[in-house]
């Protein structure tokens, strides 16, 4: 199985010093905030914004060969979608993947428009749906499904998505999405489906992950943490005659020397006021030569898709990208003939 | 005040011209569902659709059009990500998007337009449309009645304007329900999109004098248009709101009217039995709209002139490529002046087209929008009355 690399774009703010909260790059964090004294004039006004700064960071990660972007749901950011779109004609090869939850809306129209991406994008457009918030943030955002329907709404969401990509004439009438004689024709039809990453942890999603992923992305452990819910993912989804590729959200924090590295996460850390032990689990801290060694622990444990993040965002895309991916790449394949 | 004039993106394929629906442009149109290679010859270029609809749009650009609107059909690509697509590289081309306030949750929709008018400067507006209804409706998924999509309609803008500053908005209605919500910072500090809103009926119309800022239709026969702006406007002042009003209307535009006609002409004898036939029928849509156009059409056509219902006016638009049936034929003077007719009788905006787009969009912006007056025709009028 080939091993795929995402990077994660930050929706929600970057900055040198993680504080998106006063230097959101492109532009103003805060309305009438001036970046410069007075002494000096700013040519940039306001023409320039976040886009642009997203722009760079995934033509990044295009130009330094990640496999993909992923934009995150963020209900207080952007909306992924329009991020997706925003960056798709500037890069060339990386594969664009909106995070949403399954109360956007209708699944064929959600569908049509992933359509629309796929052949505008050579088939580059996929989807992580997200189980999203507890109950009281859906209502905030007009979304009143229950707890217990949220993996619910995901299948069937899926269901009739790939339904109305791949039949025609297409019926379905189910408990959240109804459709008659739907199914796109002509030059919609027969387009390479958007993969679709789930996530979750527990027995119930994974279940939904063995009918329907492509991926199941699980969150940031230590390996031998994740091998018995690797084995589970796998042993469900060998059970529905499928093949599910299990990926792995984690934050890199690599540098030269292992020091180096250690210094800068605690300093990381205490920025963004989060104890050692929090960060230390969703964050892989060390040098070049440690860093490899813990992703091709992962990826012998069955890991095939890394989406890593690191702060900030383009300037890490970029040493992640000329620092580990060669040698990565280079590694695994030939842990895998070794094996 | 000035009128805006919008360009249309053919996102339903594209004849090289009015005469004829073979060869075309891109890879879909009516009655073919194989063909798939976008580039013109047939090649593998790598070329998609959208690299020939990226050129419309700098062309209307250029051309100094507004924007363009970009309509949705099930066999379309759709407006949400043509405009995403096509967000960075124009510079002032603003996207009129079409969508039915059912496919979208209402807070879903106002982050993805809160985004949109970030990445393009505050470039996106809404054509708001509630749906043909029969089978068709069902199509995209959607099971509700005509008059409750409406209710819909207005529920959903309600939200979506609601939600637009941020703060804390809670909504009870019977097809959505909001607790505290709100934008964040800094989606709520963008420009809430200016709505064209279409729909014919009564519960159209109650739901445009609430939200809408202009009322957007077909061309129509200019004395039925001239009650229904009244009509509309009417409501709307009642309501203590203005609203202005939109025409979308086909052309072709010729240096002379017999130049303009012949290319009418040659389309119509071009036009094969079947599409005569389904033009002389009836379709399975509740649109209002539809019938409105439908009721000016004779029962047996034997000319393109049979087809001339007022002076420069051609109600067989359709048969030359789907859509509306009523469009504008004449020199480059009677389009501008039939379009200054339509401004006296409330136009306040126009949404043109012509085919081929590309083309067109630069022949209709040097040489008919130059001449059209706009709200300065209303003025001649009245210090010459």
């Amino acid at each position: 199985m080939t091993i795929e690399f995402i990077w994660q774009l930050p929706t929600s703010g970057d900055g040198r010093y993680s504080h998106a909260d006063v230097t959101r790059r492109g532009e103003r964090a805060t309305p009438g905030h001036v970046p410069f004294t007075d002494g000096v004039s700013d040519p940039r006004g306001d023409r320039f914004n976040y886009f642009d700064y997203l722009h760079q960071v995934a033509r990044a990660a295009d130009i330094t060969d990640f496999d993909g972007v992923l934009v995150p749901h963020d209900l207080e950011g952007d909306e992924s979608w329009i991020v997706a779109g925003y960056l798709a004609r500037g890069t060339r090869h990386v594969r664009l993947i909106a995070g949403f939850d399954a109360g956007w809306g209708s699944a064929v129209y959600a569908a049509k428009n992933a359509v629309s991406f796929q052949r505008a994008t050579n088939g580059r457009f996929a989807w992580q749906i997200v189980q999203g918030h507890d109950a009281a943030t859906r209502r905030r955002h007009a979304d009143n499904v229950p707890d217990a329907d949220v993996l619910a709404r995901i299948d069937e969401f899926v269901t009739v998505a790939r339904g109305v990509q791949t039949t025609a004439p297409y019926d379905f009438k189910g408990r959240f999405f109804e459709v008659q004689g739907g199914g796109f024709r002509g030059p919609l039809g027969g387009n390479p489906l958007p993969p679709v990453y789930l996530g979750g942890a527990s027995e119930e999603a994974f279940a939904l992950s063995a009918r329907q992923a492509d991926v199941h992305v699980l969150d940031a452990a230590p390996v031998d943490e994740l091998r018995p819910h690797i084995a589970r993912l796998q042993e469900l989804a060998s059970a529905q005659g499928r093949t599910l590729a299990i990926g792995l959200r984690i934050d890199v924090l690599a540098r030269e020397d292992a020091a180096e590295a250690r210094c800068d996460a605690d300093l990381y850390w205490s920025q963004t006021r989060q104890d050692r032990a929090s960060g230390e689990r969703r964050t892989l801290v060390g040098s070049y030569d440690d860093v490899e060694q813990h992703l091709a622990d992962y990826a012998a444990a069955g890991i095939s898709s890394f989406v890593l993040g690191a702060t900030p965002h383009l300037e890490e895309a970029w040493r992640f990208g000329e620092h580990l991916l060669p040698r990565l790449r280079a590694r695994l394949a030939q842990d895998r003939q070794a094996a | 005040m000035t009128i805006d004039i919008f360009w249309r993106i053919p996102t339903h394929g594209e004849p090289s011209s009015h005469r004829s629906r073979t060869p075309h442009r891109g890879d879909w149109f009516p009655g073919n569902d194989n063909l798939r290679n976008a580039s013109v010859a047939g090649g593998n270029g790598g070329f998609s659709y959208l690299d020939y609809i990226a050129e419309i749009a700098h062309a209307a650009e250029i051309s100094g059009f507004q924007g363009g609107l970009i309509p949705s059909f099930p066999m379309t690509d759709e407006p949400w990500v043509i405009s995403s697509l096509l967000a960075r590289e124009t510079s002032t081309f603003r996207f009129m998007i079409p969508f039915q306030p059912g496919f979208l949750n209402p807070v879903v929709a106002a982050r993805m337009t809160a985004s949109l008018q970030r990445a393009t400067g505050g470039r996106a507006l809404y054509n708001v449309i509630t749906g043909g209804g029969g089978p068709s409706q069902l199509w995209w998924g959607d099971a509700a009645g005509h008059d409750d999509r409406y209710t819909r309609t207005t529920e959903f803008l309600d939200i979506v304007r609601g939600v637009w500053r941020g703060g804390s908005f809670s909504y009870q209605g019977k097809f959505y329900q909001v607790e505290d919500a709100g934008l964040a910072h800094p989606l709520s500090v963008q420009d809430f999109p200016e709505i064209y809103f279409s729909g014919s009926s009564d519960a159209a119309l109650a739901s445009a004098s609430k939200h809408a800022d202009y009322y957007l239709t077909w061309l129509e026969p200019f004395e039925q248009l001239r009650e229904k702006f009244a009509k509309v406007k009417e409501k709307t002042d009642k309501l203590g709101r203005k609203i202005k009003c939109a025409v979308r209307v086909d052309i072709v535009a010729r240096a002379t009217e017999e130049e303009a006609w012949a290319e009418v002409a040659k389309g119509f004898a071009n036009t094969d039995k079947a599409t005569l036939d389904a033009f002389l029928g009836i379709d399975g849509s509740d649109s209002v709209g539809a019938a409105r156009q439908r009721g000016n059409r004779p029962t047996t056509v034997n000319s393109y002139k049979d087809l001339i219902v007022e002076p420069n006016i051609w109600s067989g638009f359709n048969l030359l490529r789907g859509g509306q049936t009523q469009g504008i034929v004449g020199s480059y003077e009677q389009v501008a002046q039939r379009l200054d007719d339509l401004v006296q009788l409330g136009a306040d905006a126009f949404i043109l087209a012509s085919t081929p787009h590309l083309e067109e969009a630069y022949r209709v912006g040097e040489e008919v929008l130059p001449l059209v007056r706009g709200q300065g025709s209303k003025q001649l009028l009245r210090a010459v009355g």
